[in-house]
């Protein structure tokens, strides 16, 4: 019972404790994350995507029922909402596409992927100290989003 | 009976959520009890309903009268305007509509000022404006507010309401949930006191941010606080949930709170909290 109705705080503390950790952390968005409960894992120095996965603000079912009062239109939420990994990787919301080569020894080749870019990314933080690590985080998402100024 | 032609003209306080600034007609009727209230004698009695004590939502500026004292408030006046991230041509129209509608920037209005004679960081969020929701405005005006108040030394006190993280610009609305609780680490660190107020409605993105972090978290009575909504959680679920679970009282009783002020008394209640942790 509890749980339902303090989802809401037990993602802001997920969040907040992610943003305080003194180790590098990497995510790595591999199918469909949307919405609190996805970013509340996803607060990391590096966050990285498989080519084919999604992530977004809301399901496009649930995005075109709230905006548009219209569940049918899922089509066009989700041509809209921006959620493939490369527009993603555009908004400079994830660091890296990891490739889905389309073959046979597909599963394979992705592992050997992510490994090569996990292994890149923790040598790359390893020389950073406690506080740069927490900094780099910080202005990882202090930055997210672009405004204009009047 | 000239009553009744007010009733049939007075906006509906659901249309018109908090703007009572606007000139649409002198009179509102409550939600709750179909009472027509003077708008002029509604903000003299705190935007709460003389009849049945229902409460009404309150525009920034009326919020800004009730708990800053007179003449002490100043805006960080950023004067921030959205990159429309998803390029959604209607959304800059409505925007910009809603600026000349309200009188306001944003959905939320931050600065500083004085409550009682002591210096504070505050943040209004106003359910007029796209419901409260956070975009990257919000977002960055929140964090900006936050940096202020660890710079400054000052509290810092939000009074949210909202609908949750802004659909209008996407994955960049959810991004700004960890820049405001990533900023609140940083105030957490400084041991600066944070007093989270919610105020009905709370919901989605807003409640799983700053909202939910304050070192004190005060409600107004019967405010409605959340994640997601009632219906949706049922159906997701596949259970019915029981009356009245999201509202100020049941999250107090469950230990999510720490206090239910009432709107009259929430001024003082903050000046003392400020006292004590000083
Ligand atoms: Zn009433």
């Amino acid at each position: 019972m509890l749980k339902k109705e303090v989802s809401g705080e037990a993602i802001a503390k997920s969040m907040f404790e992610m943003a305080k950790l003194e180790v590098p952390i990497i995510c790595i968005v591999i199918g469909e994350g949307s919405s609190g409960g996805a970013l509340a894992i996803g607060v990391g120095n590096k966050v990285f995507m498989l080519e084919n996965a999604i992530y977004s603000i809301l399901s496009p079912e649930g995005y075109s029922s709230i905006l548009w009062k219209d569940p049918s239109r899922i089509k066009e939420a989700a041509e809209k909402m921006k959620l493939t990994a490369k527009d993603l990787y555009d908004l400079k919301v994830i660091d890296k596409i990891i490739k889905e080569p389309d073959d046979e020894d597909a599963f394979n080749k992705i592992c050997k992927n992510l490994r090569k870019e996990i292994v890149s990314s923790i040598s790359e933080m390893k020389e950073m100290s406690k506080d740069e690590i927490v900094e780099h985080r910080y202005q990882k998402f202090r930055n997210m989003g672009e405004f204009i100024k009047i | 009976m000239i009553v009744d032609k007010i009733k049939k003209r007075a906006p509906s306080a659901k249309n018109k959520p908090s703007n009572i600034d606007i000139p649409v007609g002198k009179w509102i009727k409550c939600d709750e009890c179909g009472e027509i209230i003077y708008i002029e004698t509604l903000n003299k009695n705190l935007n709460i309903c003389p009849n049945c004590g229902h409460y009404f939502r309150m525009h920034i500026n009326r919020r800004l009268e009730q708990i800053i004292d007179k003449g002490t408030f100043e805006s960080f006046d950023l004067k921030l305007e959205t990159s429309n991230p998803l390029n959604m041509e209607e959304y800059t129209k409505k925007l910009k509509a809603l600026r000349e509608k309200t009188g306001l920037e944003e959905a939320v209005e931050c600065g500083t000022g004085k409550i009682n004679g002591e210096n504070v960081v505050i943040c209004i969020m106003d359910s007029g404006f796209l419901m409260g929701s956070m975009g990257v405005v919000v977002g960055e005006k929140i964090t900006y507010a936050i940096e202020q108040a660890i710079e400054k030394k000052f509290p810092l006190i939000i009074f949210s309401v909202s609908g949750g993280a802004r659909m209008q610009e996407g994955i960049i609305s959810l991004m700004q949930m960890a820049k405001t609780t990533s900023a609140l680490t940083k105030l957490d660190k400084a041991g600066i006191l944070y007093i989270s107020v919610l105020t009905d409605p709370t919901y989605g993105g807003v409640t799983a941010s700053f909202a939910s972090l304050g070192d004190i978290i005060l409600a107004e009575p019967k405010a409605m606080i959340g994640f997601a909504g009632q219906r949706v959680i049922e159906q997701t679920i596949g259970e019915s949930l029981p009356e009245g679970f999201q509202t100020a009282e049941f999250l107090l009783e469950h230990g999510f709170i720490d206090k239910i002020v009432e709107r009259k008394d929430l001024k003082n209640t903050l000046y003392k909290l400020i006292q004590y942790h000083k």
